[in-house]
């Protein structure tokens, strides 16, 4: 369970997070969506330990992220916004890296290789270079770099950003796969329909605050619109980038 | 901090850079070429004294002095026929000097009167200097041989003439020689150990960041000080290749340079070997600190390269100024990391031996460089604009 508590990030004069809260539970995808410069990217920083929140707290299964950062860390599988891999690194050996920092190694390690390479369809990628790999290549061996510490709490910023629309499918079938084995995900998306489509729990954010949160079917009802398109233009207060 | 997490950074980061083609090149061209560079300059000092070549003196109306042109042809002066305009062949460079010798020269010879030859030669010419000055020797010894004949015919002692004969003794034996002309060897590994560990450095940090690698690194609940020191270590190990790689070449290098043409000798065995690579190698600790946190202050690659172009002219700085302002070695050298380093190395060229404090010294001197450098690196990546970029 990922819950973050009235979380404040400024960089100079500029507010980026002011106030976001939300709870994220086991078994369920929670999305955060909002416009480009809402402070999506910077909330999930802070609470995947990077950033620093100057007030407010997050936690991860009730570890603190700024007091236990590692221990926060060892329950979160994180794929930031940068997601860049070691081209000359075979695909085994950029997930084998991550999985020996998180305290891993020998059979077992290999062993949970193979059961994600299975999973994610990259059998055939495993012992080439990454130089040359697509997009969606990259991306798989990115989350499953991201997976290999068989964390409870799993936090994607932009997952299908970039991807083309297998890929993007692949990747929605593993988000909902994910909460299927009972983890807790949190995803940032500022596409209107795949947070429709994904998410059990939706929290909007514009400005640097929570607008408003709720399943699909709560947000539709609260701002009376049939459309969870037009509910969210009703919430934001203007319809930019919404769509991707 | 976890020592077993600083191996695992160190085993990626060494795999990553021995499959890549710049890395090595920055670690193992340099070694393999500087050392060659050498000999060659060696050679060309040799060919500039052109102690062996015998020198092409073009002489007008040599028949006048037969004596004295046999005297110079003793002495490795090859008399050629005048050119018809010796001014012109002295001014062009064809000819180093041309010598006249008068038609009188047999009669006053004979007489016993001071007779003037005359040497052509253009001064501000460099590559003819030793040539001239050999002729110039020739002929004053000549003279001085004939005078003396003269005086010990005349029943006078030639000491007479003589009131100081001026005697040096030079103590300087011909390895302490050598050392001045191969100073430059300490220098050539200096710079080794700062080009071997600058592309790791570079890529590991600055590189990492610009790949968008870094930002997930720091999402591994590692210590910054076990990835720091992984890294230090990672790019320590290239720079110590390379350090040592450069020392071997050198060496052999130096053996099969004919020295002695110079009148010095130069033999480094692999006792010289082995005590200059354990003198040199803290030189790795700290270069690969310092490389590894100036690489990761920088914006971007280019910007951190450049940077770490810069900052290999640094080390040179200290040496630079003792060779300038003549400084002799002194124990708070052993203070000053590089110069200490190029201070010990100096005296075991010298065959002086080595100083066993004031290596030990600048050993810790280096290592808590490194040190201070890989600290600094690991404070650097919890800065926000480190770890995304400004």
């Amino acid at each position: 369970m990922i819950r973050a508590e009235s979380l404040h990030k400024r960089y100079g004069d500029t507010i980026a997070v002011e106030d976001v809260s939300f709870v994220a539970e086991d078994g369920r995808i929670t999305g955060l969506l909002g416009p480009n410069g809402a402070g999506k990217t910077t909330t999930l920083r802070m609470v995947s330990t990077l950033v620093r929140p100057d007030r407010g707290r997050a936690e991860i299964d009730g570890c603190d992220v700024t007091i236990d950062s590692d221990g926060a860390l060892r329950r979160l599988g994180i794929l930031p916004d940068a997601r860049g891999l070691y081209p000359r690194l075979t695909a085994r050996e950029n997930v084998r890296y991550f999985g020996r920092l998180h305290d891993k190694g020998g059979p077992s390690l290999e062993r949970e290789i193979d059961r994600l390479f299975g999973v994610l369809d990259m059998a055939a990628l495993d012992q080439r270079r990454v130089h040359g790999f697509s997009q969606g290549e990259r991306m798989k061996v990115a989350i499953a770099r991201a997976l290999v510490h068989e964390p409870r709490n799993v936090i994607l910023d932009e997952p299908t950003h970039g991807l083309d629309v297998m890929s993007t499918r692949a990747m929605r079938e593993l988000i909902r796969r994910l909460r299927d084995e009972g983890r807790c995900v949190v995803f940032t998306s500022h596409v209107m329909q795949e947070v429709a489509a994904l998410c059990d729990e939706i929290v909007v954010v514009a400005r640097g605050r929570v607008v408003a949160r709720g399943t699909p079917e709560a947000l539709r009802d609260q701002t009376h619109e049939r459309d969870l398109e037009e509910a969210f233009v009703a919430i934001i207060g203007s319809p930019e980038g919404l769509r991707s | 901090m976890n020592l077993r997490h600083v191996f695992v950074v160190l085993g990626k980061e060494l795999t990553d850079a021995v499959r890549d083609r710049r890395s090595l090149l920055s670690a193992f061209v340099y070694p393999l070429t500087g050392p060659v560079l050498v000999v060659g300059l060696f050679h060309v000092i040799i060919d500039a004294q052109d102690i062996d070549e015998p020198v092409h003196l073009p002489v007008a109306g040599a028949e006048y002095a037969p004596g004295l042109l046999d005297h110079l042809r003793r002495h490795d002066i090859e008399v050629e026929p005048a050119p018809a305009d010796p001014e012109a062949a002295v001014r062009t460079g064809s000819a180093v000097a041309v010598l006249t010798v008068p038609p009188d020269f047999g009669e006053r010879f004979r007489e016993g009167r001071s007779i003037e030859v005359e040497l052509l030669v253009e001064s501000s010419r460099k590559e003819g200097r030793s040539s001239v000055s050999r002729v110039e020797h020739a002929i004053a010894r000549y003279s001085g041989q004939v005078g003396v004949l003269r005086l010990l015919a005349r029943g006078v002692d030639p000491q007479l003439v003589r009131p100081i004969a001026l005697v040096s003794v030079d103590l300087a034996t011909p390895r302490q020689r050598a050392a001045e002309v191969i100073g430059v060897i300490p220098m050539f590994v200096i710079m080794a150990a700062f080009i071997g560990g600058m592309y790791v450095a570079t890529d590991s940090t600055a590189g990492e960041r610009e790949r968008g690698s870094l930002e997930p690194l720091l999402t591994n609940p590692v210590d910054r000080r076990a990835l720091a020191g992984g890294k230090w270590i990672a790019t320590a190990v290239m720079s110590a290749a390379s350090l040592v790689l450069t020392v071997v070449t050198s060496s052999i290098a130096l053996n099969y340079a004919n020295l002695e043409e110079l009148g010095i000798s130069v033999q480094i065995g692999i006792t010289d070997a082995l005590a200059i690579a354990g003198v040199m190698l803290p030189l790795a600790l700290l270069a690969a600190g310092v490389q590894l946190l100036v690489a990761s202050f920088a914006r971007s690659f280019r910007e951190a390269q450049t940077y770490l172009s810069l900052l290999m002219f640094v080390p040179m700085l200290p040496g630079m100024y003792m060779m300038a302002a003549s400084l002799d070695p002194a124990p708070w050298m052993g203070f000053v990391p590089v110069l200490a380093q190029q201070v010990i190395m100096t005296s075991v060229l010298r065959g002086e031996g080595l100083d066993v404090s004031m290596t030990l010294l600048s050993l810790i001197v280096s290592l808590v460089f490194g040190l201070v450098g890989v600290g600094c690196t690991a404070r650097l990546f919890k800065r926000e604009r480190i770890i995304f970029g400004a």
